[in-house]
């Protein structure tokens, strides 16, 4: 078996966030993880140099290639390491990155065919079970040259397996091979040769059966840290005595497996119900800013009207007014010019002509109903129809220039007349927008007054709890300092909490942001509540967060749990928790750490890992054995063995004699 | 035009020009017309509420009917403006049908 990553990044392109490459981590990588070959694969870039360089510097295959964004998805493309080959591909390459300019930017079915004649040549790899996917039907056009997919992860990996007729799946590190890479990824396909080349990895990759996880242990097992360490897909439990590196080998395997769901020790431990509560509230911002978004662009329009500025202008118009008609017996050679008392042209709204063009578009262009569409209106009508109003559309735009150019003359002619003049000049008003702000106010109002009929807007089942989310009118001025999260004097603007643009405005007044604004009309909370429909208990809030936590893991490709027991009772862990991880396990892989005999003996792992530290040589060596739990012994990498019964209730139970005396003395005693 | 029709205009009318002089009111239902010179800022943003909310209906200006010259310019100005809103009042009536209704409509139980 071979171990190959043919999926790795050593240039820092515009769909990378930066890094500065280092060479001599490729070699560290290759050398640490016993790659056997490697391809470098940039984005939509191939860097000739730079791969002879790598090349050169390493002593097993490297692959030369490249990812490509095509049709919105990403493929993998590698050719052959022959010199003839390389520049030729890297020509082609030069053509691809001549078509990418942007993170946004993606070639055609057509363009990549025209560039890459010959696929036959090549190793096709799509995104399958990873984003940004190849669509299904590029898969279909490139047939027959693409036989396997990349996974996102192990558990992905596993489903692509088990998929009768699929592509199969391989796991690769996607790294960036950056000057400050700690941790190594873990993620790599065994492929079944006896020597590396391109065209016998071709053949692995047509052939499920040929490709697998591990070296030895086929696909339900994993590397789980870049120093060897190996661990089932399904439920694994480490234990061992305390600063035995229990913790530090979670680290590891968290740095190494990429999107790790991690839920550290004592986190879900909540006594506190303030504290509860508001990490509940963060959880549910989403649900929050849904039911207020409509609210808030209300208020962004709303807050752009000034009122009080429109009633002023009203007043000196109509001072203007009345001033030039009782002045008019008086007028000189310049106010007598028509144009001084000319009005300027107001010029015409189109939004709501543009949404009709857009609306109309939108028939002609969705294929979904045409079926519908087509009963009533012909397509022919539709383009008529389309064509009229975009002609209606020209013509307004083409009036409304002409009337802005008319309009500065107007405004030019009139600045300078009223200069000369000793008459007034009537002000310039807007009747329409004055009513148009008129009638905002007034629907903000209603909006506003909606809003505040107090109601319950979400309710989420979660095991046995369920999560309610209502809004209440806001009753103080305090639960304004509340929502602030600050100590201004709201006293004055809640007094006017009934009158909502006025209280709008004393918001404002008070300080508060215009994008917080729409914070401040209702208040909007959740509450947790049991199976009997009550508030929940300290204990249950920590049972909570762990369901809510471990219904989170899903959205991971690993779940690592340190230390359970330390926010739990053993009844609870023993009744939920247990089964919770059993169920999780099944879906990804679960690392839990524990020393509670409850979770490390009664859970029934797949596999067990026991951590030790010795002191040898003056030295602390640190050691982890591994096995499944019906093993008489546990295996250390560097081939030390340990005996596996031992070793657990030493973990768990502090040793045989004390386990020996209180199963004898304690429990046997509490039973009689 | 029938009889009634011109009946029903009559009663919607807020502008008039009379004996020379140019007359609003704010109150349809009632004959209280009061001079244009003597308009406050009060009264002409009612007169705009009403032009956008109401059937609105204005004597057309006239400049010869208009013999009083203040009068004459008051009426044909704030005459020229309404005249100028109320010929987009369908576009003004669909941007207020439009407005606000999605945040309406979420809101309301």
């Amino acid at each position: 078996m071979k171990k190959i990553d043919l999926h790795t990044h050593t240039v820092s392109t515009v769909c990378d966030s930066a890094f500065d490459f280092d060479i001599s981590k490729v070699k560290e990588y290759v050398e640490k993880l016993k790659i056997d070959a490697l391809a470098i694969t940039n984005h939509n870039v191939f860097d000739m140099n730079q791969y002879n360089l790598i090349k050169k510097s390493l002593t097993i295959p490297v692959f030369p290639g490249i990812e490509i964004d095509l049709e919105g998805g990403h493929l993998l493309l590698i050719t052959d390491t022959d010199e003839f080959e390389v520049s030729n591909f890297d020509e082609k390459c030069k053509r691809v990155s001549d078509l990418i300019k942007t993170k946004d930017d993606s070639i055609t079915l057509a363009q990549f065919k025209s560039i890459f004649t010959d696929l036959g040549k090549y190793v096709l790899i799509p995104h399958h079970d990873k984003s940004p996917e190849i669509k299904h039907a590029t898969i279909t056009a490139l047939n027959p040259h693409i036989t396997s997919g990349e996974a996102g992860s192990v558990s992905k990996f596993k489903r692509m397996f088990k998929e009768q007729n699929g592509l199969t799946p391989v796991l690769f590190s996607d790294m960036r091979f950056r000057a400050d890479l700690k941790d190594f990824p873990t993620r790599h396909t065994f492929v079944d040769l006896k020597e590396i080349s391109l065209a016998g990895i071709k053949s692995c990759l047509a052939d499920k059966s040929k490709i697998s996880l591990t070296k030895e242990s086929g696909n339900d097992f994993f590397q789980a840290t870049d120093d060897g360490l190996e661990l089932s897909t399904g439920l694994n439990i480490i234990l061992g005595e305390r600063s035995s590196g229990k913790t530090v080998t979670l680290n590891k395997i968290a740095s190494s497996s990429g999107n790790t769901k991690y839920i550290k020790q004592f986190s879900l431990l909540q006594n506190d119900e303030a504290t509860f509560n508001r990490t509940n509230d963060s959880r549910l911002s989403i649900i929050y800013n849904n039911y207020l978004n409509e609210l808030k662009s209300v208020i962004e329009d709303v807050v752009q009207i000034d009122i009080k500025q429109n009633h002023l202008n009203i007043e000196s118009y109509l001072d203007s007014l009345k001033k030039f008609a009782t002045e008019n017996e008086k007028k000189d050679l310049f106010s007598k010019c028509t144009l001084f008392s000319e009005d300027i042209f107001s010029i015409d709204d189109l939004e709501n002509l543009d949404k009709v063009i857009e609306s109309v578009t939108t028939l002609i262009e969705n294929n979904e109903y045409q079926d519908i569409i087509s009963k009533y209106i012909s397509a022919d009508n539709l383009k008529k129809l389309l064509l009229e109003l975009i002609e209606k559309a020209i013509f307004s735009k083409n009036e409304n220039e002409e009337k802005i150019w008319l309009n500065s003359i107007i405004k030019d002619i009139k600045r300078e007349l009223g200069i000369k003049t000793t008459n007034s000049i009537i002000e310039e008003i807007d009747f329409y927008k004055i009513a148009l702000d008129e009638i905002k106010v007034r629907k903000f109002v209603e909006v506003v007054n909606e809003l505040k009929t107090e109601r319950q807007i979400n309710r989420e089942e979660l095991g046995k709890f369920s999560i309610v989310t209502s809004t209440y009118r806001i009753s103080g001025a305090s639960e304004l300092k509340d929502i602030a999260h600050d100590k201004k004097a709201y006293s004055p603007a809640f007094s006017n909490y009934h009158n909502p643009y006025e209280y709008l405005l004393k918001l404002k007044e008070t300080g508060v942001e215009e994008a917080s604004l729409y914070k401040f009309f209702v208040k909007i909370e959740s509450e947790t509540l049991n199976k009997d429909g009550f508030k929940v208990s300290g204990g249950e809030r920590s049972e909570f967060n762990l369901i809510h936590e471990i219904k989170d893991a899903t959205k991971y490709d690993i779940l690592l749990i340190d230390e359970p027991e330390s926010s739990f009772d053993n009844l609870f862990l023993k009744k939920e928790i247990n089964t919770l991880i059993k169920n999780i396990s099944e879906l990804m892989p679960v690392v839990v750490v524990t020393h509670n005999s409850t979770v490390g003996a009664s859970i029934k792992p797949n596999y067990v890992a026991i951590t030790q530290k010795n002191l040898e040589n003056r030295e602390f060596v640190y050691r982890v054995f591994t096995g499944y739990p019906s093993d008489k012994e546990l295996t250390c990498l560097d081939g030390n063995k340990i005996k596996n019964y031992d070793s657990i209730l030493n973990c768990l139970e502090a040793g045989i004699d004390a386990y020996t005396e209180r199963k004898t003395q304690t429990y046997e005693i509490l039973k009689d | 035009m029938t009889l009634t029709q011109n009946v029903k205009l009559k009663h919607m009318k807020y502008l008039k020009i009379e004996n020379h002089k140019g007359f609003y009111r704010l109150d349809t239902t009632v004959e209280n017309w009061i001079e244009l010179d003597q308009i406050n800022k009060d009264h002409l943003l009612s007169l705009l509420k009403l032009a956008s909310t109401q059937v609105f209906e204005m004597d057309e200006y006239n400049d010869e009917l208009l013999q009083n010259p203040a009068h004459n310019i008051i009426y044909r100005n704030i005459y020229g403006k309404l005249n100028d809103f109320l010929n987009n009042k369908t576009r003004f009536q669909d941007t207020v049908d439009a407005m606000y209704k999605t945040a309406i409509e979420k809101y309301k139980i």
